[in-house]
């Protein structure tokens, strides 16, 4: 991560800008009030979710790279039933319910490519990743029929009244109940994963399939649950992306939620703990990211390389460790060989 | 002899991440000769042939080909200094025909598709192999596909032809053919290795037998000079020594634990039987040993009691109780132990701590559960519990499976499944690659539950340990039980024949 980093100061040197007084304005500026400082979690919040879903399937040893459609399938499903509700039923209802159809929704979305994968033996990688685009192309479709605004104007829908938007929890920020929501859902996966028989059963079959597979563990099960609920956390997070943060639905919105949330999952080496340090981290990279192109004449496209290269590190950290894992156990067997 | 030969190869060595597959492997490769590489699964055959047909790169030593030293880095190295290697698994392209395969990556540019057709053809004539070459490849069945593989290595004027378990997947005409062929070729100069664990064939094939155990060469010798009996112990191991059983009351009134009735696991795509008609009973108290050279069946038969694979045929009981139907989870819950021969895979799940591999057959019962969680005391406590009955050398219930040896691993399937496994224990090579005081340990806990009034099935390819532990021994030779005997009944040159594949009839007459 820190090399990712560093290569993003070169290429600062490049842009003919002092990377250490950029870097300075990127943290520094965080902290400048606390609006900023509240819009890291409100960044994060997403990331949390979209992370968990990464990292629950990776669990299993699966792969789900999807996470950015079953996010936006969420997040129609809020909008909808929110717009849909809103008038209807008292707000904090509204809430609850929205929140379980997303779960449903994005759960059916997810755990289809389970089902998939159990019964047709699928790839799931490409499965879910094209998944993706299907349900950005359900968001665009309804954003232009269905969902459209009443004015008719941009593909985007109207706003949602005040009475469905997920609390403030620090008056004068944007931070909202929805981080709550993440934290509570990081801590929630953690004790499903290692305190559950069923997560114990996601991780045995992830670990070690066949040694499982004779314990009596049907993994086909397996991956259907396990993509069921990581396709609902990426839901999820699409609902308090909308109910939290947006308060309604624009064409495209956050279309790096499911890449970053694999990053920072890999990052977190697949812990929910570790998700929630790694997503508030990226949350700051973000945010200060922009400021930093507001102030320091970067243009603002460089956080993104910024992100990029960060992630990209640390995607290849994760197989430059195994490599050098494996290289040590061979020079140990040489040794005990010859010895 | 003075030729030089056209391989040879020099003190190679090949690790793995984490097992030697070769040590100091040196031998040589002569011209018109059949070289029949002997070994048991995972002796290391398949793995040094793979070096000389640079699919592995050795970590020691040397290639030498025609007397001058070379580095073959990949197949298509290989190919130019004249060796070829059929896999086990093929290498052919489905959609494609006959020709289009074995041309395949020796043509450039627009090519005359009918002109190959006709040199396939001849060549195919002229080896007396009956095969089409305008067919499409999955059309074929195996046997005929297995002779496109060695066409191709023709076609490419192959002096070295390698082949990995060819017979593994023909009918016995269909070796026939082969074997055929195979001399035909050496006779014309070019050189053959045929890889196997097949006693028989080596007999019927081979000029020279180098025989493998544990990645090492162990033997090298002319067949002339040979016979089955010196070629399987040397392929099984150590000699036997003394006997450590002492005989209790044969348990012929007790109750059947374990019944099996005509067992038959059938490949569905081969049509071929891994294990076949496979009847026996194990009694309350007893331990029924199951001998054999590897790759019998052996594998088969615990996928069938495990319930890891479906029977083709037949009914297993457990308890007078017909449990063909029902799945592993079922199985553990009835009282079906099982110790697999590969810990590392089928046992643990080693990245797993000692608690967790503890609760993995039991992630289902209730009463390891408190709440909707798992009782992690109630775990600790047990796991500590049988750290200390077996002498586990562990860091605690919290050590990564991994960080323990191999005989201290094997000492926590055996507390996992002794427990498990209340009325019926299946142990698969319980002691494999561990040392004596380990092996020992292992010997006395199986003849524990044996006293316990278990039912115990006892597979193993040392025959030491057979003889050893067992009440009853049958002898299962491709996928089938040639016979089933009193432990006293039988000797080691007996129960070598029958291991080699000799009727019972057969071996009356040669005592």
């Amino acid at each position: 991560m820190l090399l990712g980093l560093a290569v993003s100061a070169l290429m600062l040197l490049f842009l003919g800008e002092n990377p250490v007084t950029a870097m300075g304005t990127l943290f520094g500026s965080l902290f400048r009030d606390s609006y900023t400082f509240a819009d890291v979690f409100v960044k994060a919040t997403p990331l949390m979710f979209t992370a968990l879903a990464f990292a629950l399937t990776f669990q299993a040893n699966l792969f789900n790279i999807g996470a950015q459609g079953q996010f936006y399938i969420g997040a129609v499903t809020a909008v909808w039933l929110s717009l849909l509700l809103q008038d209807r039923v008292p707000g904090a209802l509204v809430l609850v319910i929205v929140g379980l159809a997303t779960i449903l929704t994005g759960g059916l979305w997810g755990g289809s490519i389970g089902w998939l994968k159990a019964r047709f033996n699928a790839n799931e990688f490409l499965v879910s990743m094209m998944s993706t685009y299907v349900a950005l192309n359900i968001m665009n479709y309804l954003l232009r029929t269905w969902l459209l605004e009443g004015k008719g104007e941009y593909p985007q829908t109207d706003p949602l009244e005040r009475v469905v938007w997920l609390p403030t929890i620090l008056p004068g920020t944007r931070l909202h109940g929805g981080f709550i929501l993440a934290l509570l859902a990081c801590i929630g996966i953690w004790v499903l994963l290692y305190k559950t028989p069923l997560g114990f059963r996601i991780r045995a079959v992830g670990q070690g399939r066949d040694a499982a597979a004779l314990a009596g563990i049907n993994y086909k099960t397996l991956y259907v649950a396990a993509f069921f609920i990581s396709g609902a956390l990426a839901a999820l997070g699409g609902f308090v992306e909308v109910n939290g943060a947006q308060h309604m639905l624009v064409q495209g919105f956050n279309p790096d939620v499911g890449a970053a949330g694999i990053g920072i999952a890999i990052l977190a080496n697949g812990n929910p703990i570790g998700i929630i340090f790694a997503s508030i981290l990226f949350g700051a990279l973000k945010v200060g990211g922009t400021i930093m192109g507001q102030l320091a004449g970067i243009p603002s496209s460089f956080t993104e390389v910024m992100l990029g290269s960060v992630m990209v590190f640390v995607i290849l950290g994760y197989f430059v460790r195994e490599k050098l894992d494996e290289r040590r156990e061979k020079a140990k067997l040489k040794k005990a060989v010859s010895a | 002899m003075s030729e030089t030969p056209f391989v040879e190869l020099r003190n190679i060595s090949k690790y793995f991440a984490k097992v030697v597959a070769n040590q100091d492997v040196s031998l040589e490769i002569r011209k018109g000769e059949v070289l029949a590489l002997l070994g048991e699964n995972g002796a290391g055959k398949s793995t040094i042939m793979k070096v000389l047909y640079g699919l592995y790169r050795a970590d020691e030593g040397q290639i030498l080909v025609d007397g001058e030293v070379q580095t073959i880095h990949s197949p298509k190295d290989a190919m130019q200094l004249g060796i070829a290697m059929i896999q086990q698994h093929f290498a052919l392209v489905q959609a494609h025909t006959v020709t289009e395969n074995i041309i395949l990556g020796l043509v450039r540019g627009r090519y005359d598709l009918r002109h190959y057709d006709r040199v396939v053809a001849d060549l195919a004539a002229q080896h007396g192999f009956d095969v089409d070459p305008t067919a499409v490849v999955s059309d074929l069945p195996v046997g005929i596909q297995q002779k496109v593989e060695i066409l191709k290595a023709l076609y490419q004027n192959a002096q070295l032809l390698i082949m990995d378990e060819p017979t593994a997947v023909l009918t016995p005409q269909e070796s026939a053919v082969l074997m055929n062929f195979v001399q035909q070729n050496t006779r014309a100069g070019k050189a053959v290795v045929f890889i196997t664990h097949k006693l028989r064939e080596v007999m019927e094939v081979a000029d020279r037998i180098v025989v493998m155990r544990g990645g090492r060469v162990v033997g090298d010798l002319p067949k002339r000079e040979t016979d089955e009996l010196e070629l399987s112990k040397l392929m099984v191991g150590r000699e036997i020594h003394e006997r450590t059983y002492v005989e209790d009351k044969l348990p012929d009134h007790q109750a059947v634990g374990l019944e099996l009735q005509n067992v038959s696991i059938r490949d569905p795509k081969e049509d071929v039987y891994h294990i076949r008609d496979i009847s026996l009973q194990v009694h309350e108290g007893e331990i029924l040993g199951i001998a054999g050279v590897s790759g019998n069946g052996q594998d088969a038969l615990c996928d069938a009691l495990s319930g890891y694979r479906r029977l083709s045929e037949g009914k297993i009981l457990l308890n007078g109780q017909d449990i063909s139907n029902t799945d592993a989870r079922e199985r553990i819950r009835l009282g079906l132990g099982y110790v697999p021969s590969d810990r590392q895979r089928f046992g643990l799940i080693t990245p797993m701590k000692l608690t967790e591999n503890m609760f993995l057959k039991r992630s289902y019962e209730r009463v390891w559960r408190r709440r909707a969680l798992i009782d992690q005391k109630r775990l600790d406590a047990y796991t500590a519990e049988k750290i200390r009955a077996y002498d586990i050398k562990a860091t605690g219930p919290d050590a990564v499976a991994r960080s323990l040896s191999g005989g201290n691993q094997q000492k926590v399937v055996l507390a996992r499944e002794v427990d498990l496994g209340s009325k019926v224990i299946v142990f698969d090579q319980p002691t494999r690659g561990l040392d004596l005081g380990a092996m020992d340990n292992i010997h006395r806990t199986i003849l524990n539950e044996k006293r316990q009034g278990k039912a115990i099935l006892l597979i193993s390819t040392e025959l030491s340990e057979i003889f050893g532990l067992s009440d009853r021994i049958a002898v299962i030779y491709r996928g089938e039980i040639v016979g089933i005997y009193r432990n006293h009944d039988l000797d080691t040159q007996k129960i070598g024949l029958l291991m080699a594949g000799y009727t019972p009839g057969a071996v009356s007459e040669t005592r």
